[in-house]
């Protein structure tokens, strides 16, 4: 019958969180923490060409180093802002050399030989330990941290830097480490909050849906079961006239397939709903089915949709010109291929001649024209005496 | 055929035993002989002394308001000589099937009509053994893992028969005659028969050990 369309995506629980990706609190945590590290080396870089502008105009070390740590940031955070995340090996290449190797080969090789123009190459020490307090472990973090301060040490050393300077630079790098941690720690718990209640409101959702299915089948009982229960037991009616009988039998089937299905409830939404509605249609129309389901997939709402009209069609043709008032119908898995689906319509009727009969032309015009269209197939087999057998498969 | 079937049928709806009553009351060549809500019942009539005749054909229901195992039930009524056809309202296929381990000779839902309920009871009593596409379905789509291995042909006209079609156009689809195709389900059921007893037979032998342990302290 057709019951709440409960969207596909609620009915998938326990998908692991992170694969949850796009909208989900976690992932703009990361987002977040991407751009802010981002703009973070973007300053540190700015301060980097207006010093190498200003003190090194003339030397060539310098800007080929700046350029180095330019396309090594590009690759860091050109990776992040694509995957959503830092490679971890990212991450070392740029503690490694942005962070180590650049300040000292400045000193070395780039003619650096104060404070002033050493300095933009230990900022980026700064950057890159922010970034490392988010993607490594904790005791990895620790090693970088007090790497790059004894690069600091070492380089203010060497060119002989005040002490306030000294101290100065030490106390940003420890700060940027500690305040990226803490920044990302708090994000990632807040994100972690919204997707619980996320989860949980999914969840509400689902309960509630399923409920209006309840309250659906109640009314739909209510409507048919009782009501003729009712009538029978007052005694007004016959119950041995054709009518009686013929709504029973009606009524039976349906509950009978409303027992077999909350057995397997979670298979048979999707296509079991949208079978459901055309047997339903078919039976008010004094057409008695046979109904069988067994394990069927979930498929995308529009192979449903097609199934149900050819289905439809085919019960239409047994209706028709099969001379019985009784058909069958199976929808189940396909044993040898995972997702897919085999669906029967049978008749034991008179059937026809599959070469020449106009009936059968219609038939598997429309039924087939239907089942193309969603990238499955219909097979017709019948012969004069022998009923007809429609045999839909998806994917064809 | 001359000879008159005789049936008798377990099941606990009193509504359902009169309505049978009246069913096969207008059957030539069948007589109900007994009902009762109990194959207990069945076998020991409270109010008689006459030693018991078993019926051809037990029509029993599959799930029985005492809430007794189908497969003792049927193990029962088989030992006492009778054949067995069993009956239900819903087809509960994990019971189907236990059903069929457990060596009943036919299974069909309630919602028959009268011919089809006929033709199972003489094809039973005859000792054919009974067919129905609710069967066929419940064997084909048995995923429990001790169902036994069938060859593909087998697999083909059982699905095909629980899809619905009569035996004569499963046999025509794949080519075959309806006898051979008849043999394949045959087959199906013997199997399923076969699995049962090996099964059975184990259970029982850890059920001796035990009494016998049991005795032996």
């Amino acid at each position: 019958m057709a019951l709440s369309a409960v969207p596909l995506w609620l009915r998938r629980p326990g998908l692991p969180r992170e694969q949850t990706a796009a909208g989900s609190g976690l992932q703009r945590a990361r987002s977040f923490m991407v751009l802010a590290t981002l703009l973070y080396r973007v300053s540190h870089l700015a301060v980097g060409l207006v010093a190498v502008l200003q003190h090194q105009r003339d030397e060539p070390v310098p800007y080929a180093l700046l350029a180095l740590a330019l396309g090594l940031s590009a690759l860091v955070h050109g990776t992040a802002l694509r995957r959503g995340w830092f490679e971890r090996r990212h991450i070392w290449a740029d503690v490694l050399v942005n962070g180590v190797a650049l300040p000292l080969t400045l000193y070395a090789w780039g003619g650096a030989e104060d404070s002033a123009a050493l300095g933009w190459a230990m900022l980026l020490g700064g950057s890159a330990c922010a970034t490392a307090a988010l993607v490594l472990d904790r005791l990895q973090v620790v090693g970088v941290v007090v790497l790059l301060a004894a690069t600091h040490l070492l380089g203010y050393r060497l060119v002989d830097a005040s002490t306030a300077v000294v101290l100065g630079h030490t106390n940003s790098l420890l700060s940027s480490a500690a305040m990226a941690w803490v920044f990302w720690w708090y994000l990632r718990r807040q994100g972690r909050l919204l997707d619980d209640a996320n989860a949980r409101t999914l969840a509400a959702e689902a309960t509630r849906a399923r409920y209006v299915e309840r309250l659906e089948h109640h009314r739909l009982l209510h409507d048919t079961v009782l009501a003729t229960l009712t009538t029978l037991a007052a005694g007004g009616v016959d119950a041995n006239t054709p009518q009686v009988q013929e709504r029973c039998a009606r009524e039976a089937a349906y509950l009978r397939r409303l027992i077999e299905q909350t057995a397997d409830e979670v298979h048979h939404r999707g296509i079991g709903e949208a079978l459901e509605d055309v047997v339903g249609a078919a039976e008010s129309l004094r057409l008695r089915v046979t109904v069988r389901y067994h394990a069927l997939p979930e498929v995308p709402p529009e192979v449903s949709v097609a199934l149900a009209d050819a289905v439809r069609e085919a019960l239409n043709n047994v209706r028709r010109h099969a001379g019985t008032d009784h058909a069958y119908l199976t929808a189940t898995a396909d044993p040898g291929r995972p997702g897919a689906v085999v669906v029967t319509v049978v008749d034991r009727g008179c059937g026809f001649d599959p070469e020449r009969c106009e009936p059968g032309l219609g038939l598997r015009l429309s039924v087939c024209k239907r089942m193309t269209a969603v990238g499955g197939r219909a097979e017709l087999d019948t012969e004069p005496g022998e009923g007809v057998r429609v045999e839909l498969r998806w994917p064809g | 055929m001359a000879r008159v079937i005789t049936v008798a049928l377990v099941d606990d709806d009193r509504m359902l035993t009169d309505g049978m009553r009246a069913w096969l009351g207008g059957v030539p060549g069948l007589r109900l002989v007994a009902t009762a809500t109990t194959p207990a019942e069945l076998l020991r009539p409270p109010d008689q002394e006459l030693p018991y005749a078993a019926p051809d054909v037990v029509l029993l229901d599959l799930r029985l308001g005492d809430g007794s195992d189908p497969v003792d039930n049927i193990r029962l009524l088989l030992s006492s000589g009778s054949r067995v056809l069993v009956i239900s309202t819903v087809p509960d296929r994990a019971r189907i099937i236990e059903s069929v381990r457990a060596g009943a000779d036919g299974y069909l839902t309630k919602d028959n009509d009268l011919p089809t309920l006929v033709a199972a009871i003489e094809d039973v009593a005859a000792g054919r053994g009974a067919h129905s596409p609710e069967l066929a379905f419940a064997c084909a789509h048995d995923d429990s893992p001790a169902r036994p291995r069938l060859s593909p042909r087998e697999r083909q006209i059982l699905l095909d028969y629980a899809s619905g079609m009569t035996l004569k156009s499963a046999a025509r689809r794949a080519g075959i005659t309806v006898h051979t195709a008849k043999d394949y389900l045959d087959r199906v059921k013997a199997k399923y028969r076969q699995a049962g007893r090996q099964a059975y037979t184990k259970i029982d032998l850890a059920r001796l050990v035990r009494e016998d342990s049991l005795d032996g302290q």
